[in-house]
């Protein structure tokens, strides 16, 4: 109440000049480095921007790891050490970063048609190139048009959002100062369903309020996928004129 | 901080044009770049009736409803400047935010986002109180989002200052408004209403001139207003710029931010609350950790600006600076009298009079042997939060000049404060005649170092001196008790059925959901002669198994008070009923205070129940608590009761129970006593006042009955037993109430008198030792002795607080005064809002309803224990100084010879105590006789000698009976009427 800060005003606009239920600025770009991957992607969600490149389908670097019915996804997130305000170099088994990791593998593991690739693999790098809060649905959106780009089999697209709740205001894709004041979730869903993939809460949050950001965050998540199938039909439609496909 | 603003501008959803804010923040000396975005749009409302556009698309919320639309159709209009909506600017909220306030004046008000964030980095208090404004409906002020408007976004400019970026983005706002209006009513036949731009910056005026703004300044502004001439005064004034040089700083400078910060994390400097002695405002003292005793700060250079309540940094001074505590009464009037208001260049800070006054101090200070008198000394080297507020006093006759009367200039006259610790406030007024016996308001602006006293500005007259509904206010306001009226919205809140609320009959009604039906329990209510909110009432039955059955039923307030509605929030802030003699400001409106949460008698009411089964030993067997219904058979006031269970015919049930109560509650007391709670007094009395007029009649101790302990055992129960309950169920946001045990060394002056003047010793390791000393302490020559010693030894107390369980360890929980490890406040909730949230904190404990999250947010209950603890103290001395203003006026007329007590001793004067009005009063030599008699002042025996003319010599010792003459007269320094006192003979016993 005394923060020297307004997270939401009264007038009903935030600190950037969104209003509740307005993503900020999206932009994405697939295959972007083609040379260097079988599938890449560019994500920028307000300035947080992630850079994702996906080798595979392929034999698995550690054969110990195959599973023999369906393939497996390794994911390794980078994140450069200017991506923040204050520069610092971050280890790699940060366990923030490990756990980052392991919710993006158990998204996509059930989320693309696995069975097809038994005892292969695919590699996820994720590179988090600057923050500005909604690093892990940034990664999710990002790691989703890469492997569309790789022509990985997936049942539909895997889109995530943030909502945050102030007081009794719902906030959706929440920016880094309104992640460090206010209780938020991050939602993954598969496309435009109501079908939850990843829900992941790390603060107290009145039970009775949940409801409310869930809905947000699913809608907010319903529209990015939107977002995204523009990009990827855009892409598609020029990758024809070049005679490419 | 400085920002630039870069834009690469792109489509986003259609609507939304994007930009980014990028400035550099420096932090430890590391400067970092900093990327924020900053959407601009186009939805964003004028807010003006008159526009049909912006209606059209009204921006939404998340549960969609959208704002209506506040700047009227049909703005006020002045002379010059016809129909206007105003825009003011940032140094126009800074200083004229009481102008803005003004009913008179100010309505439709456009305030811009620039301002508005400018504001907030300048000052948080006049960023609320505009916040404020912003959501009353009657003033009309809208908060235009311009930064966020593509329209009226500004890019920073190449070289330009943030302040010129702002000027210019309140310049475009107004630019962009004009047009927006005009085009809003073209073809409507109507005219557009002037954007007025509003301030008081030269460049910012004349470049609005350029661009063709309508603008002006506030003085020239409000000179056109109805109520110029009231207006005026409350303008702030600013420094004047053409002092010569010949000014030189009187008062030492403040040290740097950086200085100050720095001194205190190494412990060189050290920061706390002043406060001022309030016998002698050149005295102030403060308790900063580190060390055991309060640091003395004595003389206006040492004070150095600092005011009563401030948050300050201090210096230690040299140890041969060192001093013990002032033993002289000095008040402002008499050292500096003859201050000119006007001139303020050529004097010296101290004045030769205050010089003196402290040499000799200084030299009593190297005469006292008692080595442990001499206390170190410190002086004020920054203050880190003013504790300015708005002050009540009167103005000063003698510095009106003679011919203010028929110039209507500007002068400077002194405005004296009714709280002594205050010192003069220089005002600029027109009105200065007027003002003349008025109580007046008025608001601290600054305080410069080549000033004597701080400026301020006037705010508004309450009435006469001794009128009592200027008083009654003034008090109000000095004590900062909000005694508005309940707004629209808290009174929306109550009941529909207003009056005829009644509880549903038929049980089966979700109303009775998890409610007992207690109605046939023969519960009774005591209270005082007259109560009408009734928060508590009483049962006691006998068991089948010859146990007690013993009920304590409250009202039900969080029945009708639910958290987060406007009616809460209002509770919060006023925090307690304020009791005044003739007067009670309510913490809950009427109707619920009185009527429907009062458990009035022969009525069903809604209660929260706390029910034990207790042996005839009182030994609790067994304790539940409930919501429930009761009806209360009879409401009782001490006397009565007393009356009832006293008359031995009477042998009815409900009687049979109020017996059983006080047999229980002396039980309950004698345990208490035995576990170390103390029984202290304060001095209190009565007013009784004329029924019709309220004027004072008479004044009278007030009478206790045992009644009243019975009533007050049952309740300190009630609330042990709830904040067991709570803290159980909440360990980490229990509302509890605490008394930490005073630390001993405030008892050592009381102990030391009391051994040398009387050969009493006091002891003061734990209660228990205090409790039995102080029992010990009887005078069989003097009955009143023991009293006063309960009064002195009450004030070496600290005061109980309100605190949530969460922020303390469990040892820290105690309540000193009560000998009980755990205690709150659970009892009243029609007057207390402590009491509230235990009462909804209880119900979730027993699973009657879920806890609402702000009752499990322990900073928000943090906020909210403060909050309480500051009201309920502001409380206490306001009524008090209620009684003590009827006290005066029910002497006015009359002189008294009465008994009294010393119970300090000055060096140029004592202190004496009269219980039979509950006063206190200075006497001080001078006027005793005439001249000043001689005298000898015996600091280590509390002793002054003194001989009055040829009469023989007059020893006066503390603690001795003294008959004195009570009168009372208009104190020259607080216009306040008061009893005064003077010495017609020692009695010596």
């Amino acid at each position: 109440m005394t923060s020297r800060i307004e997270i939401y005003s009264p007038e009903g606009l935030r600190l950037d000049g969104r209003r509740w239920n307005e993503v900020r600025h999206f932009r994405c770009a697939i295959n972007t480095h083609p040379v260097s991957s079988d599938g890449s992607s560019i994500i920028e969600q307000g300035n947080t921007k992630v850079i994702c490149n996906v080798i595979g389908p392929a034999e698995p670097t550690l054969r110990s790891r195959a599973l023999l019915d369906r393939l497996c996804i390794s994911v390794k997130v980078i994140v450069a050490p200017f991506s923040t305000i204050e520069r610092r170099k971050r280890p790699q088994n940060d366990s923030r970063i490990q756990e980052m990791c392991s919710s993006i593998q158990h998204v996509f593991e059930d989320a693309v048609i696995a069975h097809l690739f038994p005892r292969s693999q695919i590699d996820v790098n994720l590179y988090i190139v600057a923050q500005d809060g909604g690093v892990l649905q940034a990664c999710i959106n990002a790691t989703t048009l890469a492997l569309i780009d790789a022509g990985v089999p997936m049942y539909d697209y895997v889109c995530a959002c943030t909502a945050g709740m102030l007081d009794r205001e719902v906030l959706l894709d929440m920016n880094r100062i309104e992640e460090s004041d206010m209780p938020f979730l991050t939602m993954a869903t598969i496309g435009a369903t109501r079908k939850v993939s990843l829900l992941q809460l790390e603060m107290k949050v009145q039970f009775d309020r949940l409801e409310p950001m869930m809905a947000a965050a699913m809608s907010g998540c319903h529209h990015i996928r939107n977002l995204m199938d523009n990009e990827v039909r855009k892409h598609g439609k020029s990758r024809r004129q070049m005679g490419s496909l | 901080m400085a920002t630039v603003k870069r834009a690469y501008i792109e489509d986003l959803n259609k609507r939304l044009t994007l930009s980014q804010k990028v400035f550099v923040r420096s932090r430890k000396g590391k400067a970092t770049k900093i990327v924020q975005e900053h959407y601009l749009r186009t939805d964003i409302p004028c807010s003006s009736q008159l526009c049909p556009t912006c209606a059209l698309n009204p921006p939404m919320d998340s549960s969609g409803t959208s704002r209506p639309f506040v700047l009227s159709s049909d703005p006020p209009s002045v002379k010059s400047f016809g129909p206007h909506y105003l825009v003011p600017d940032t140094n126009i909220y800074m200083k004229a935010m009481d102008l803005l306030e003004h009913f008179a004046a100010f309505y439709d008000v456009i305030v811009l986002q620039t301002a508005l964030d400018e504001l907030r980095n300048l000052s948080l208090p006049l960023y609320n109180r505009l916040r404020a404004l912003t959501r009353s409906q009657e003033k009309r002020f809208y908060v235009f989002h311009n930064e966020f408007r593509q329209e009226t976004f500004v890019q920073r400019l190449e070289g330009e200052t943030i302040n010129d970026q702002n000027d210019r983005a309140i310049r475009n706002a107004c630019v962009w408004y004009s047009v927006h209006l005009q085009e809003a009513v073209a073809g409507t036949g109507k005219s557009a209403p002037t954007i007025l731009l509003l301030s008081d910056d030269k460049d910012n005026i004349k470049k609005a001139k350029e661009l063709g703004i309508v603008r002006a300044t506030l003085e020239t502004y409000v000179k056109e207003l109805p109520q110029a001439d009231t207006l005026l005064d409350m303008i702030v004034v600013e420094g004047d710029e053409d002092t010569s040089g010949a000014n030189r700083y009187s008062y030492a400078e403040y040290y740097t931010t950086s200085r100050v910060q720095g001194g205190v994390k190494e412990g060189l400097l050290h920061q706390g609350i002043l406060n001022i002695n309030q016998y002698n405002f050149l005295e102030g003292n403060i308790s900063v950790a580190g060390f055991e005793r309060p640091l003395l700060i004595l003389g206006r250079e040492s004070i150095n600006r600092a005011m009563h309540g401030d948050v300050v940094v201090i210096e230690v001074l040299p140890r041969e600076q060192w001093k013990h505590p002032s033993t002289k009464i000095v008040e402002e009037e008499t050292v500096s009298k003859n201050d000119n208001p006007e001139d303020d260049t050529q004097e010296n800070v101290v004045t030769a009079q205050e010089r003196r006054v402290l040499i000799e101090e200084a030299r009593q200070a190297q005469h006292s042997s008692a080595e442990f008198r001499v206390q170190p000394t410190a002086k004020v080297v920054g203050i880190v939060k003013r504790n300015w507020r708005s002050y009540v006093g009167h103005i000063d006759a003698s510095s009106v000049p003679s011919d203010a009367a028929n110039a209507r200039r500007q002068t400077s006259v002194f405005l004296i404060p009714m709280n002594k610790c205050i010192p003069k406030i220089r005002l600029r007024t027109r009105q200065a005649m007027n003002l003349l016996g008025k109580r007046v308001l008025a608001a601290v602006d600054s305080w410069e170092p080549t000033s004597r006293y701080p400026e301020g500005h006037f705010v508004r007259t309450l009435g006469d001196i001794e009128s009592k509904d200027a008083e009654t206010e003034a008090l109000l306001l000095e004590y900062d008790v909000q005694y508005h009226q309940f707004t629209q919205t808290v009174l929306d809140c109550l009941p529909k059925e207003g009056h005829n609320w009644r509880v549903p009959a038929d049980t089966s009604d979700s109303l009775w959901n998890g409610r007992r039906d207690l109605r046939e329990l023969l519960v009774c209510s005591i209270d005082p002669p007259g109560c009408q909110d009734i928060d508590d009432a009483l049962h006691a039955r006998v068991l089948p198994n010859g146990n007690f059955e013993v009920g304590v039923h409250i009202a039900d307030v969080s029945h009708f008070v639910k958290p987060d509605t406007a009616m809460d929030t209002e509770a919060a802030s006023r925090g307690t009923t304020v009791y005044l003699v003739d007067k009670r400001i309510d913490m809950l409106p009427v109707l619920l205070g009185t009527d429907l949460c009062s458990l009035k008698p022969y009525v069903e009411r809604f209660a929260f129940s706390a029910i034990w089964e207790m042996t005839p030993e009182a030994e609790i067997v067994n304790t539940s608590f409930t919501k429930s219904v009761i009806r209360s058979k009879e409401a009782f006031s001490y006397e009565q009761a007393q009356l009832r269970i006293d008359d031995k015919r009477m042998n009815d049930d409900l009687t049979q129970g109020m017996r059983i109560l006080l047999r229980l509650s002396k039980i309950l007391k004698q345990k208490r006593m035995d576990a170390g709670a103390l029984n202290l007094a304060s001095p209190e009395v009565k007013v009784q006042t004329e029924s019709e007029t309220s004027d004072p009649m008479e004044v009278g101790v007030k009478q206790l009955y045992e009644t009243n302990s019975l009533v007050e055992e049952f309740m300190l129960l009630a609330n042990i037993s709830v904040a067991a309950k709570i803290y159980e169920a909440f360990p980490q946001s229990a509302m509890l109430r605490r008394h930490a045990p005073p630390p001993v060394t405030n008892f050592e002056v009381l102990a030391d008198q009391l051994r040398v003047c009387k050969a009493m010793t006091l002891r003061s390791d734990n209660s228990r030792a205090l409790a039995d000393s102080l029992d010990d302490c009887v005078d069989p020559g003097e009955p009143f002795l023991n009293t006063l010693i309960r009064i002195l030894a009450t004030r070496c107390m600290l005061a109980a607080e309100y605190f949530c369980s969460g922020t303390m360890t469990y040892s820290d929980f105690g309540h000193y005064g009560l000998a009980s490890p755990i205690y709150t406040h659970w009892t009243s909730p029609i007057r207390r809002y402590a009491d509230v949230v235990a009462h909804r904190q209880l119900a979730a404990a027993i699973s009657y309803e879920t806890l609402h999250p702000s009752l499990r947010d322990k900073p928000k209950l943090q906020r909210i224990c403060q909050n309480i603890n500051q009201r309920h103290r502001n409380a206490q001395f306001a009524g008090r100084a209620s009684i003590e203003y009827y006290v005066g006026q029910a002497l006015k007329t009359r002189e008294i010879d009465a008994e009294g007590y010393v119970m300090k001793v000055f060096s140029n004067g004592f202190i004496v105590f009269v219980p039979q009005f509950g006063v206190e009063g200075p006497i001080h030599l001078r006027d005793i006789g005439n001249p000043e008699p001689p005298c000898n002042f015996d600091e280590e025996r509390y002793t002054l000698i003194f001989r009055k003319d040829t009469e023989e010599e007059t020893r006066l010792q503390m603690f001795d009976r003294v008959l004195v003459r009570v009168e009372t007269v208009v104190e020259e320094s607080t216009g306040k009427r008061k009893v005064a006192l003077r010495l017609k003979k020692p009695l010596i016993a």
